[in-house]
């Protein structure tokens, strides 16, 4: 099972890699594709981490601030353009992406409360959508290394991102869960 | 499958009302300021007119959306476990909110009304700086982030408890097969409802929220202002009534412990409360009737639902009330008299509402105090109406007497001011009386006069049920 | 304990990176962020010849300690350069009415040497009002191209059309050939007051 993780991750990361240019040829595939990608192979790797429990990380807490300010900081358009111009931060995004953003998400997140988890997901909608806003509508060229239709396409696929993980998030809630049905079948039975 | 163990946190609700109730004292006061300054009865400064306008609408909106939230959270309490943390820290930042609010506000000098129109707020021609018009947009935002937090945890516990939103909103019972026994109590049904609408609505309002403020620090980026507009007033209708429809579970509650029988989650009842979802988030449109660049269809709609969503409400809410009262023999005290004087408040309310819903009578009547004349019956005679029948209702055991007669006379002081003061707001607008002016024309002098004199028998009954209720508090706590 | 020390570590610790990320929140953009640095670092431009319009060959930093206004443009540019043209032309009309126009030239270099002959040069010089005097329209050599951009930071990239987008701007090299400043090309009082500063 760990093994299988630590192939996907690697297979992944090498996808991100070896198409480097293709995944940063336009900001759409670069910034919604190749950096998710790069998380997620932290949080691969960070499976057999996640049931720690450290004192240190209560509740996620910890954990879940490094990855928001790693996120924060890959959201800066300069970072994106820092990563194109200069090698030193290229390779500091394939480290710092999963070391700092996709892993500690991950063990964060196994010990979120789920009162944080809702909090974080409403935030995470939110934020897609202020970006989504913000490249929509800005009066200027945002990055250097990118065409401003490319700009303008990279707001619309985050709106679309936003909109996504919303029928994502909430259609599950329509439904009750799986061990309510299972206590409402149990109790009609028993009367 | 409910355990009737407790309210949660009743000190923290108690405190809540009693903050509501000396601010919405507060917010009556500037009312009658405004009020008296129009019938030239009083020197008031324009500038401080809409300052005080601003904190009013503000103020008003706020608190009906904290008394309803502080009654959803009490009455949900009875059927699940709510987290104490999450509503103290809705609390704080409410409160944080309207400190920001406020600063905005009467320091910064912000009075671009509580809608903060797009682009109004950048654009003052010099009565304020970006910074107040931002202070007060941040204020919102504080309040709003409280409210998501709340909704989230009452959300995340109904959906829980009864099987996902669907269970919560009786959808089994509406739309299935499901009997009336398996069904959640109104409650539950009226609090998965609005969490899900209001919880929308905060999220639209704190978008566009976002958008402006991104506006005003920089203004090259650019809001498309229908849009802006749209969003704006989907949020307020939303909020404002999603205030009455979480107050309106204090009727659902209290009514019963008079009338001997319990409120009972009908198949009507679930579908009303489904249709409601659906209708107060698609009516919006009837307060854009005026702007011609929308989409036919979108004001069309805005119309036709303002005429279906009255049928939920008065067969609901209305009709059912009247059915439980007679059929029980119902001690009168002040909760009981103003919960039903709330929902009868919140009935009469919606028929100028739906008449300035009319495309026809709105293009005459939108801008005149008719619109205020609707929702001050909402508000004076609905929504507070409720909440401060929550609030008798709470120290009602610390009491001796049901009714005494200054309790009567205090509640036929209350009605007669609201009456009044809403009656003249109708009839300046029939008569074409522009809203929010700061100066009126001396023929309208007569009705703003009237009117002042209906605000201070409105600020009087609500002295009273104020001061009543800080009483109440305080002998139960020397008991 | 141990998890809420942690917590406020890294909660000081994420603002204080991000503080550094940003030079203190005020570059979010490889745009801004060059024009911070220019302001801080004053970096030295490179040695560069330059064709002139006129076939003379002139040096980037002035022979004769003058300040040098640059601007990048491709003469076949259907927008921005067009614009920023008309704007530098009121930065030249600017520094004569503030007799700055013996210490200061302004310099529009084409990135694009290969297209842009001396008789496009001309022209698009004719069509601005650039006559030479103060403002002349130059070009590099193909091989100092790269060289030079990296220096000022200016990135060009196609644009699907046969044209260029690339981050125009006004830069303000002093007599001591530093790079003290970039500015809006619209920002025409910014670039005087830069322009005076640099020139003292």
């Amino acid at each position: 099972m760990i093994g299988a993780r630590i192939l996907t991750a690697g297979l992944i990361f090498s996808l991100c890699l070896g198409f480097r240019d293709f995944f940063e040829s336009n900001p759409v595939s670069h910034v919604l594709i190749q950096l998710p990608l790069l998380a997620w192979c932290g949080a691969l790797l960070a499976q057999p981490a996640i049931n720690l429990e450290a004192e240190w990380n209560r509740g996620g807490v910890v954990a879940l601030l490094i990855a928001l300010f790693g996120i924060t900081f890959w959201m800066l358009p300069r970072s994106i353009d820092a990563a194109l111009f200069s090698p030193a931060m290229e390779v500091a995004k394939f480290i710092s992406l999963p070391l700092c953003v996709g892993a500690p998400l991950a063990i964060g997140w196994a010990r979120a409360h789920p009162l944080l988890r809702g909090f974080l997901k409403a935030q995470a909608v939110s934020m897609l959508g202020v970006m989504a806003f913000l490249y929509t509508h800005a009066p200027v060229r945002i990055c250097n290394a990118y065409l401003v239709d490319d700009q303008l396409r990279l707001g619309y696929a985050f709106l679309f991102t936003a909109i996504a993980v919303v029928v994502l998030w909430v259609a599950p809630l329509f439904v009750g869960s799986r061990e309510f049905h299972q206590m409402r079948s149990r109790s009609v039975e028993a009367g | 499958m409910t355990d009737r163990a407790c309210e949660p946190q009743p000190g923290a609700v108690k405190f809540t009302m009693l903050l509501a109730g000396i601010v919405l004292l507060l917010m009556m006061v500037f009312g009658l300021i405004m009020r008296a300054a129009q019938g030239n009865l009083i020197e008031l400064d324009p500038t401080l007119f809409y300052q005080i306008m601003t904190a009013h609408g503000a103020g008003m909106v706020g608190t009906a959306g904290l008394t309803g939230a502080a009654i959803l959270w009490f009455f949900v309490g009875r059927y699940v476990p709510l987290l104490p943390g999450v509503y103290y820290a809705f609390l704080g930042l409410f409160l944080f909110g309207v400190i920001l609010i406020l600063g905005g506000i009467f320091i910064g000098g912000y009075g671009g009304g509580w809608t903060f129109l797009f682009p109004l707020p950048a654009m003052s021609g010099g009565a304020w700086d970006a910074g107040a018009a931002a202070s007060f947009m941040v204020g919102y935002t504080a309040i709003g982030v409280g409210f998501l937090l709340y909704y989230l945890e009452v959300g995340r516990k109904l959906i829980v408890a009864y099987g996902g939103i669907g269970g919560a909103l009786a959808w089994p019972l509406a739309f299935g097969g499901g009997r009336q026994e398996d069904a959640p109590p109104p409650t539950v049904v009226a609090a998965m409802a609005t969490t899900i609408f209001n919880t929308i609505g905060i999220v639209v309002g704190a978008a566009v929220l976002v958008c402006s403020l991104v506006n005003l620090l920089a203004p090259g980026f650019a809001v498309d202002a229908l849009l802006a507009k749209n969003m704006i007033y989907f949020f307020g209708h939303v909020f404002i009534n999603a205030s009455i429809y979480m107050a309106v579970i204090a009727v659902y509650e209290i009514i019963p412990q008079y009338t001997g029988r319990e409120w009972k989650t009908t198949r009507v009842f679930a579908i009303a409360w489904s249709a409601v979802l659906l209708f107060v988030m698609a009516v919006y449109p009837h307060h854009l009737l005026q702007d011609t660049v929308m989409p036919g269809w979108a004001l069309v709609m805005g119309q036709v639902i303002s005429y279906l969503s009255g049928i939920p409400l008065l067969a609901v809410t209305a009709f059912s009330l009247l059915v439980y009262l007679r059929g029980s023999k119902v001690r009168w005290d002040l909760a009981s008299a103003l919960l039903v004087l709330g929902v009868a408040g919140w009935s009469v309310g919606s028929i100028p509402a739906i008449i300035d819903a009319m495309i026809s009578v709105n293009k005459l009547m939108h801008n005149t105090q008719w619109v205020p004349g609707h929702f001050h019956i909402y508000l004076i005679l609905g929504e507070v109406a409720m909440s401060f029948g929550f609030m008798a209702w709470l120290v009602k055991e610390a009491r001796k007497t049901a009714m005494t007669g200054l309790d009567r006379a205090a509640f036929a002081v209350y009605l007669l001011g609201g009456a009044g003061f809403t009656i003249m707001f109708l009839v300046s607008g029939a008569l074409s009386v522009p809203r929010r002016w700061a100066v009126h024309a001396p023929e309208w002098y007569l009705q703003d006069r009237v009117a002042t004199g209906f605000a201070m028998l409105v600020i009087l009954g609500t002295l009273f049920f104020v001061a009543t209720y800080a009483r109440g508090l305080m002998r139960r706590r020397a008991d | 304990m141990k998890a809420l020390l942690a917590a406020l570590a890294v909660a000081l610790a994420g603002p204080a990176f991000l503080w550094k990320a940003t030079d203190g929140f005020q570059a979010l953009t490889a745009e801004d962020a060059r024009r911070v640095a220019a302001m801080r670092d004053r970096p030295m431009v490179p040695d560069i010849r330059l064709r002139a319009m006129s076939g003379e060959v002139i040096g980037l930093p002035s022979a004769d300690r003058k300040v040098t206004m640059v601007e990048f443009i491709y003469t076949t540019c259907p927008t921005i350069c067009q614009s920023a043209g008309t704007d530098l032309a009121r930065v030249r009309d600017g520094l004569v009415e503030k007799g700055l126009g013996d210490e200061v030239r302004i310099l529009s270099i084409s990135f694009d040497p290969e297209t842009d002959g001396p008789h496009q040069l001309s022209a698009y010089g004719e069509s601005h009002g650039a006559d030479g005097r103060i403002w002349t329209i130059t070009r590099p050599d193909v091989d100092a191209l790269p060289r030079l951009l990296r220096a000022f930071g200016v990135v060009v990239i196609p644009d699907r059309f046969g044209g260029y987008q690339h981050n125009a701007a006004l830069h303000v090299v002093d007599p001591q050939g530093r790079l003290s400043a970039i500015l809006d090309t619209d920002d025409i009082t910014g670039a005087l007051g830069a322009a005076k500063r640099a020139s003292q």
